[in-house]
């Protein structure tokens, strides 16, 4: 992948997470559809570039997140995003990076990145929200609506800022 | 395992705290500013889109306004009344300087420059910051009632945890105490219930019994809190723990999301310090 290019689509997608989003979701759904635009550039990072690439990619953009909605504590989504990252990055090496296993992933980490966040803020008595409730009322929907948008980012990503020796190596290996 | 333990760490360490390092500030005001220029515009355009859609509305919404402006200006002459005879009052009454000012508020306006994705820390930034003499703690306010508390000041934009943040049982936010307009004994601490999506004033005494209805304002008891602003009204009261004192659920006077202008209420006394 072209590293710098993918920096610097990743700074743009956080400020259209902070400053956007909020604006396209329906009133009624504001604290129920929370996408993490970055988090989504983190699974594409896992999937064509590796573990370690991704690992790294998930802290920054994971801490920087956090300093920028700071209000209790710094570091889930770093620890979360890094983490997922990882695991990502290495479902990624162990199978071909096929759009039916993107799917699959990408549903998977976002329920897994959402359930680690908030067993953190649990472990912390931050909130006293049942997992039952937290996954019905928010985890679920969020999860959804970010598949959908990483199908939507799959194309242009795919085409833009994938080196085309290893697209073109990926798509012979299919 | 040494990264979790470190994580913990910092988790731990950056719990509660108040103070932000020059790095934080610097980082959250580049940020603040960027999203600035894109949240606003992007506001008015879905502001104006939601506008096209109650057009119908606003013939009804007209007429209201213009009685309420009506009426508004009956109470301005009363208002004018009482206030010289409260001003005469006071100074016969050789009140201090600092007394006297005790009311007068001083309201900056703010553009919220950016919300974020995190459904725990119910944030948004707003774009006035330590250089305009923003403290923590300090009470936000819209134009239809009480939405937040600033948390974390930086240099030039500041970041406001919303009252739906205060949770009766964990250990955070700061509690904002109440008391029922017309009843000025009253008071109760406002706290959100994340579940049903309403907020609680809780603690209110025995003989205060809450009446469906009744509107809620800040009390003011505390330094920097102004007191006065609207909460909400009363939607049902009921028994609290231990049956000795009640809880009433308050419909929210403001809307928490899609906000694009807050007032920060300065108070005059605490300015000084």
């Amino acid at each position: 992948m072209r590293m710098n290019w993918v920096i610097l689509c990743g700074l743009v997608l956080l400020i259209i997470e902070n400053s956007v989003v909020p604006w396209i979701i329906p009133p009624g759904w504001s604290d129920r559809l929370l996408p993490h635009l970055c988090f989504i550039m983190t699974l594409f990072v896992a999937g064509f570039s590796g573990r370690h690439a991704a690992f790294l990619f998930g802290l920054g953009f994971g801490l920087l997140q956090d300093l920028l909605s700071y209000g209790h504590l710094i570091g889930p989504y770093g620890f979360g995003m890094g983490l997922i990252g990882y695991l990502a990055g290495l479902a990624a090496e162990r199978k071909s990076f096929t759009i039916g296993f993107f799917v699959w992933v990408a549903i998977v980490s976002g329920l897994f990145l959402d359930s680690v966040v908030y067993f953190i803020y649990k472990l912390f008595r931050i909130t006293d929200l049942e997992y039952a409730f937290v996954f019905y009322w928010q985890v679920a929907p969020t999860a959804l609506l970010q598949l959908f948008i990483a199908l939507l980012m799959y194309v242009p990503v795919r085409r833009f800022l994938v080196k085309s020796s290893l697209s073109s190596g990926e798509e012979n290996a299919e | 395992m040494i990264g979790l333990i470190l994580f913990i760490a910092l988790m731990g360490f950056t719990l509660g705290r108040n103070r932000l390092t020059w790095p934080e500030k610097f980082i959250n005001d580049a940020f603040g500013t960027v999203q600035g220029v894109l949240y606003r515009p992007v506001g008015a355009v879905a502001d104006f889109v939601r506008d096209l859609g109650r057009l119908s509305d606003v013939y009804k919404e007209n007429e209201q306004l213009r009685q309420t402006v009506a009426q508004y200006t009956q109470d301005q002459i009363k208002f004018n009344r009482l206030e010289a005879e409260n001003k005469r009052l006071k100074e016969d009454l050789n009140f201090t300087k600092q007394q006297k000012n005790m009311d007068n508020y001083r309201y900056l306006i703010a553009q919220v420059v950016g919300s974020t994705s995190n459904p725990y820390e119910k944030t948004i930034t707003i774009n006035l910051g330590s250089r305009d003499g923003l403290k923590p703690d300090m009470a936000v306010r819209t134009v239809d009632g009480l939405v937040g508390l600033v948390s974390k000041v930086k240099t030039f934009t500041s970041t406001v945890t919303l009252i739906t943040d205060l949770d009766p049982s964990s250990s955070r936010g700061t509690p904002v105490s109440a008391t029922f307009l017309g009843k000025p004994e009253s008071f109760g601490i406002i706290e959100y219930d994340d579940e049903a999506g309403v907020l609680q004033m809780t603690k209110i005494d025995e003989s205060d019994k809450p009446a469906d209805g009744d509107k809620v304002i800040t009390s003011g008891i505390g330094s920097l809190f102004p007191q006065g602003i609207i909460v909400g009204t009363v939607k049902s009261s009921q028994v609290g723990d231990f049956g000795l004192t009640y809880t009433a659920i308050i419909q929210p006077a403001a809307q928490f999301d899609h906000l694009r202008e807050v007032f920060v209420v300065v108070v005059p006394g605490a300015e000084e310090q």
